[in-house]
């Protein structure tokens, strides 16, 4: 049998990742708002657009508010200011 | 996306999905999806939406996922036989043999620079959405050797891989790098820039390159299709990112690096990102050359980057026969004859999300492309964005045009690379 050799790691060093809790939810979406985050990729906008039209046909008690990403490559801390001021839950679609 | 958010700390993060493809999809299409089924949970959409957005949170929804990953410098003992298959079962390889890295390897391959073992390079990771991973001199030197480089090349992989531009990027769009090296150190390692530079004829065009790619990956912390590479057809020239040596002593121009604020004496690596086409001409320079050219350039992507490959006879004859004395002239030049309709401009993918909020916010030339008119012909790429290299050892007048992106427009998030020293690794 072949002898036993020694060899180096290849990969780097990984981050130390702190655990995240996701954002509380509401018991329910009657009467609320619900923010429909386009997130820019192609025909996103388009995907967004129709989950918003059978929303308002199906769910007419819930208020929806749709916006674009301007880039989905940066964060983009006013608008999660806004939705957490504003809104009572969000989707984001990426639609690839 | 499951797998970006398990390492941002959000492990339950909650998700629906419509089927694919989104893109070209019609309205009526985009809303039988989001009114069907889920085709993953086999679900109503609407229902695992609702879920998602309602479902109280339950303790791994509050707690969330700590890493702090550690691991040891060396791997346990093995076989050799063992630890190859080791290095296929964990994705450290691209699948090709590889060299394994032994102390006394690694050793000899730190021999190639003044630099420290423990000392930081860089950080390097997949995308943009996920997290740095940081390494050191040593560690890129353990990928060096598993590429099979010698020594005297690990200042090339090391100014490659401390540039920040990751060769296995994330993106769907399989894109690749491609490196271009400058100044003396071509000469000094024997990079190839003459006969099949491109091609597999240098151990250093073809480690350098290699052991970039192989770096990182592992010290990005991996490149795994469906997790961490989402490039759906894949690129060949991820393998050895096409790495060759510009033949500047065969150009009758100024060396590439020297455009963009370094002396002959230096020497440099550009990193070209965005990499997925090579067209090659079907002819050389001859009169009918700009009806050629013409129809080369306008096949590239909409700022996509252009970069001119030529051979030495090429480059000559554009200067005694084309009057393409000054490079700047030809990038000029290229960049003027290379238009599309302004319609056919936007309509390509993710151009809207590139460009689209730049020309909101009023940037040219992406807000003059917008306010044109849907035929009004507009430049495929700015001159910043078009790129002349000699490279080739004169058996032919040949020429190609390569998609990359350089030292011009930066598009988001670092996606268009530059040029770095060499120097400072050495």
């Amino acid at each position: 049998m072949a002898g036993k050799i020694t060899v180096l790691h290849p990969e780097g060093n990984a981050p130390t990742v702190g655990g995240k809790s996701l954002a509380p939810r509401p018991d329910t979406l009657d009467g609320r708002t619900v923010f429909l985050v386009d997130a820019g990729f192609e025909n996103s906008g388009d995907l967004i657009e129709q989950l918003g039209a059978s929303l308002q046909e199906h769910r007419p008690d819930i208020t929806t508010v749709t916006v674009h990403l301007s880039t989905p490559f940066d964060p983009a801390p006013g608008l999660y200011a806004r939705i957490a001021e504003e809104g009572d839950a969000a989707i984001l679609g990426v639609g690839l | 996306m499951a797998s970006t958010s398990r390492l941002a700390g959000v492990p339950t993060l909650r998700h629906a999905f419509v089927p694919s493809p989104v893109p070209g999809r019609t309205a009526a299409e985009l809303r039988g999806y989001v009114e069907g089924d889920n085709p993953v949970s086999g679900n109503p959409f609407a229902r695992d939406l609702f879920d998602g957005l309602t479902r109280p949170l339950d303790e791994a929804d509050m707690a969330g996922a700590t890493f702090e990953q550690t691991r040891s410098r060396l791997l346990e003992p093995a076989t050799e036989d063992d630890l190859h298959a080791l290095f296929l079962e964990n994705g450290w390889t691209d699948k090709l043999p590889i060299v394994l890295p032994t102390e006394e390897r690694v050793a000899a391959m730190l021999a190639g620079t003044s630099r420290a073992p423990g000392e930081v390079v860089g950080r390097l990771r997949a995308a943009s959405t996920r997290d740095y991973w940081e390494f050191t001199v040593e560690q890129a030197a353990v990928n060096a050797v598993m590429a099979g480089a010698a020594p005297e090349y690990l200042p090339v992989i090391l100014a490659l891989l401390g540039s920040g531009y990751s060769a296995r990027h994330s993106s769907i769009s399989s894109m690749s790098e491609a490196v271009v090296v400058n100044g003396p150190i071509r000469d000094e390692i024997g990079m190839n820039s003459g006969i099949g530079a491109l091609g597999p004829y240098s151990r250093a065009n073809a480690t350098i390159g290699r052991a970039y790619g192989i770096g990182s990956q592992n010290l990005q912390g991996g490149s795994s299709p469906g997790i961490s590479y989402m490039g759906s057809i894949g690129n060949p020239f991820s393998f050895t990112n096409l790495t060759f040596a510009e033949n500047e002593e065969r150009s009758p121009w100024e060396p590439y690096h020297v455009q963009h604020g370094f002396v002959p004496g230096d020497s440099t690596a550009t990193v070209f990102r965005g990499v997925r086409t090579m067209i090659t001409a079907p002819s050389g320079i001859r009169d009918d050359w700009r009806d050629h050219a013409r129809t080369i350039f306008n096949a590239t992507r909409a700022s996509g980057g252009a970069v001119l490959l030529l051979d030495p006879l090429a480059a000559q004859n554009l200067v005694e026969h084309q009057g393409f004395a000054r490079k700047e002239d030809l990038i000029e030049w290229i960049s003027a004859t290379g238009r599309l309709p302004a319609r056919r401009w936007w309509a390509q993918g993710l151009q809207e999300l590139f460009f689209g909020y730049r020309a909101e916010a009023g940037e040219e030339p992406w807000a003059g492309y917008r306010a044109a008119g849907p035929d009004d012909e507009v430049r495929i790429n700015v001159p910043e964005d078009v790129h002349v290299i000699v490279v080739g050892g004169r058996s032919a007048a040949t020429w190609s045009v390569l998609e990359g992106m350089a030292n011009g427009t930066k598009l988001d998030r670092s996606l268009s690379g530059r040029t770095v020293s060499v120097d400072e690794w050495r």
